[in-house]
This record gives structure tokens, sequence and C-alpha cells, in this order.
């Protein structure tokens, strides 16, 4: 193997001109999904630039507004520990602690999961669910895009060539919040994903309900029909039922290893279910 | 100058190329062998230390970004002649088969020791879910690592 260089900056306009300079280096978030490509030979950058030391990727910070903003290089572990998150925000802490297995979640980071942008993944379904939005800083200048409009295809997002994650921020949310997984074992990949944040009154009655679906598609998978026929409704079990059928309609899953695309739809309605019910 | 950082206390740099993992520094520069390089993609979990006291994928760890940081490996673990008491429990419980998964879950154990002393059966377990045994033989490693906080 020849040698791949590696810079460590320490400032963020040094990563961007960096990247901006070479378009096959790559920049290096915690490599629980970099380093398996460089492994398996999927990937051979010409640089790796860690983000190790860019103080404006770290932190998890509650605002004024109830807003929480997760810096890009915040990893999965401390996202899961962090009492920042409150009402509906519990969905994004809840996804945090069951990605993967302890020792992905102590390195792997939430702005490296949403740059690699594997619909298969946690995040993308708990950040739609959540309306947050993806913090982007480029050499040309910095944006914010929403997650539902961030996450596009497989391995794509609304990343450009040179562009990092530097954040997210997730606004504040009512109610509760639950990132409701079936997978076949602990540390596994999903085989369908219910991330909801809901506002549900003492009696039953829906007053706001996000739902987005992960790992059923090519990006996850929201139903404003659904959310419509829930909002302002006794969630009644009928009622649930005609909304996970909307959303079993809404998906795109394919047949893989953990489970073919029927079966996703088949068993998509009982876990919306539970999961509201879960909510109450 | 190439970064560094230490292992079981003895200060190493990493190899000029930027790819090289701490798993290929453990292995193939210091000859420590305990990690064992299994699917090397993050998956089985048989390569897992302890980075600045939390279990980490050696073989996800860009040795250069290691930088500063402590890496505490199996060896280090009876390097005054006795085995750490998560061994002796593992081995009171005949939790070791093959013992190919074995280094990585005695650093799994201590990682979770080191923060929970005396962890459930189903806090033992999670803090498995990485690590992957052939042999099936789970059940009496969570009885060791419960055992362990137990001493």
């Amino acid at each position: 193997m020849t040698g791949v260089a590696f810079h460590r900056p320490s400032r963020l306009d040094d990563v961007l001109a960096l990247l901006a300079a070479d378009e096959d280096a790559r920049p290096l978030a915690g490599g629980q999904t970099l380093v398996p490509m460089l492994n398996l030979d999927l990937l051979a950058p010409s640089a790796i630039i860690s983000l190790a030391d860019i103080g404006e990727l770290r932190g998890i910070d509650r605002r004024d507004d109830g807003s929480v903003r997760i810096g890009a290089m915040e990893t999965h572990a401390r996202i899961a520990a962090s009492a920042a998150f409150a009402g509906g925000q519990a969905v994004i802490p809840h996804a945090a602690g069951q990605i993967a297995s302890p020792a992905i979640r102590n390195f792997g980071t939430i702005g490296g999961a949403c740059a690699h942008g594997d619909p298969a993944s946690d995040w993308p379904a708990a950040l739609v669910a959540a309306d947050a939005r993806i913090e982007i800083a480029g050499s040309s200048g910095r944006r914010d895009v929403a997650a539902a409009d961030f996450f596009q295809d497989f391995l794509t997002t609304a990343l450009q060539p040179g562009e990092l994650v530097t954040g997210i921020v997730v606004p504040p949310l009512a109610g509760r919040g639950i990132h409701h997984r079936f997978s076949r074992v602990d540390s596994d990949y999903a085989t369908v994903i219910v991330a909801c944040a809901a506002d549900i009154a003492p009696d039953g009655t829906c007053n706001v309900v996000r739902l987005a679906i992960g790992a059923c598609g090519p990006h996850p998978a929201r139903s404003d029909t659904a959310e419509a026929l829930l909002t302002g409704r006794m969630l009644e079990p009928a009622l649930i039922a005609q909304a996970g059928q909307m959303l079993a309609e809404a998906i795109d899953p394919l047949d893989d290893v953990r489970g073919s695309a029927a079966y996703r739809r088949r068993i998509l309605p009982g876990l919306i279910a539970r999961a509201l019910e879960s909510l109450r | 100058m190439n970064p560094t950082f230490t292992v079981n206390g003895r200060s190493c740099s990493a190899p000029a190329d930027g790819t090289a993992t701490l798993l290929d520094v453990l292995r193939d520069q210091l000859a420590l062998t305990g990690a064992k390089r299994g699917c090397n993609y993050g998956v089985c979990g048989t390569c897992s230390v302890l980075i600045d006291g939390v279990l980490g994928r050696a073989c996800l760890a860009l040795a250069a970004d290691c930088a500063g940081r402590e890496i505490v490996t199996v060896e280090a673990l009876d390097a005054d002649g006795t085995p750490d008491p998560i061994q002796q429990r593992l081995v009171a419980a005949g939790a070791v088969q093959c013992g190919f998964c074995t280094p990585a879950m005695v650093l799994a154990a201590r990682g979770l020791l080191a923060v929970n002393p005396r962890p459930s059966r189903a806090e033992a377990a999670a803090a498995i879910s990485g690590n992957i045994c052939r042999c099936s033989g789970y059940g009496a490693i969570v009885d060791a690592i419960v055992a362990a906080g137990h001493d």
C-alpha cells in the first residue's frame, strides 16, 4: 500500500480548503463507515482529513428557543447519554442508544452517519421524524437543509463535492418521542424503523404527530395524509391501522436479507401501533 | 513527525500511510496479536480494544487519528503474571471454547465494569452485543461477567 496523506487541521476553513483543492480527499469523522470502506478497498482516497480537532463540530447544546444543536463530531454514545433533549426530541437520544453496538456508538458520529446517507441506518428516519435541519459548510459558504430533503437516495445526500456536515439542529417538539426499531438481533441493521415524535393527550387525543419510516426504501418515508388523519383525533386501533396502511403504501422497500418487501409492509402497521401506544 | 499514542503504556508512532489502522499497528508492528483480525470491517468485534478507556474497534481506528490516545490491549491485563479477575471468571465459567473472541470479550467486560461495577445479565449481554462468538458460548460469558461484578 502506498502512503495516503493524513491531515488533522484545527480550523474548519483549513478542512474546507483541503477538500476544495482535492476532490479525492475524504473527511474522517468517527471512521465507523469510512474505514470499513477503506479496508474493503471500496474507496481509495488521495488524502484523509481528520475532523477530530475542529471545535465547532463538537457540543450538544440546548438553546434558548428549545432547539438542540448537535455538533457533527458528537458520537452516538454521547448523544444517547445527553440530557439536552426534551419532549418529542427524545426520539434523538433513543435512536442514538440503539445504533449498532457499544464499540461503534463510542466512536461513530452523527455527522459521519448523515454524510454516509445509508437509508438502512438509524439517523435518517429519526432526524426526519424530528424535523431536524442539517448544517452544511463548503468553501463557497454555509447553508442548512431539512433532513427530509437531505436524505435523497441510497448513499446519496444533498451534500455537494467539497461540502461537510457541521451540525444538526433539532427543533423543540412537544410530547414524547420514540425510535422503535425492529431488528433480528441487537447490533444488526433494522428491518423496519418507526421514528415518532407525538403529543398525545391523556384521553388519547393526538395533538401532533410526526412519523418517519426507515430501512424501507431509498430515503425515510413520511405521509402527510397519514399524519393529518391522526391529528386531532382519538387514537383508536382502527384509525391507527388506517394510518399504518397509508404508510405501508408510502414506503418503497427492497427484498433483502433482513426481510422481504412484503414482510416489511406487513409488519409496519403493527410497529406503528406499538410506537404510538408507547407515547400515550 | 508521525502521530504518537501509547499502547499498554508504551509510546509508539503511526505508520506514514494514513490508511493504516490501529489493528495493523498492534498486530504487525507491535506483535500484539490478542486483538484478532476477524472481519476487518467492524462487524465481528474480535479486534476490540480499550481506547481512552472505552471499547473501540481497532480495525476501524486509523492509527494516525489515534494521536494522543491511550490504548489498552488484552496483553496488559496479566502483565504482572496474574490473570485479571474477568479472565479468571471466564475460565471458571467454562466460557472459553475456541478462544478467538475471548480477548475482545475480556475488554468489553472491562469497559462495562469500569462504568457499571455490578451489571445485570441484560446489561452484560448488551455490552457484548457487538462481539460475535461462533462457538455460541454467550450464556457462560454473560455468567462470567456478572460473577466478576460480584467479586
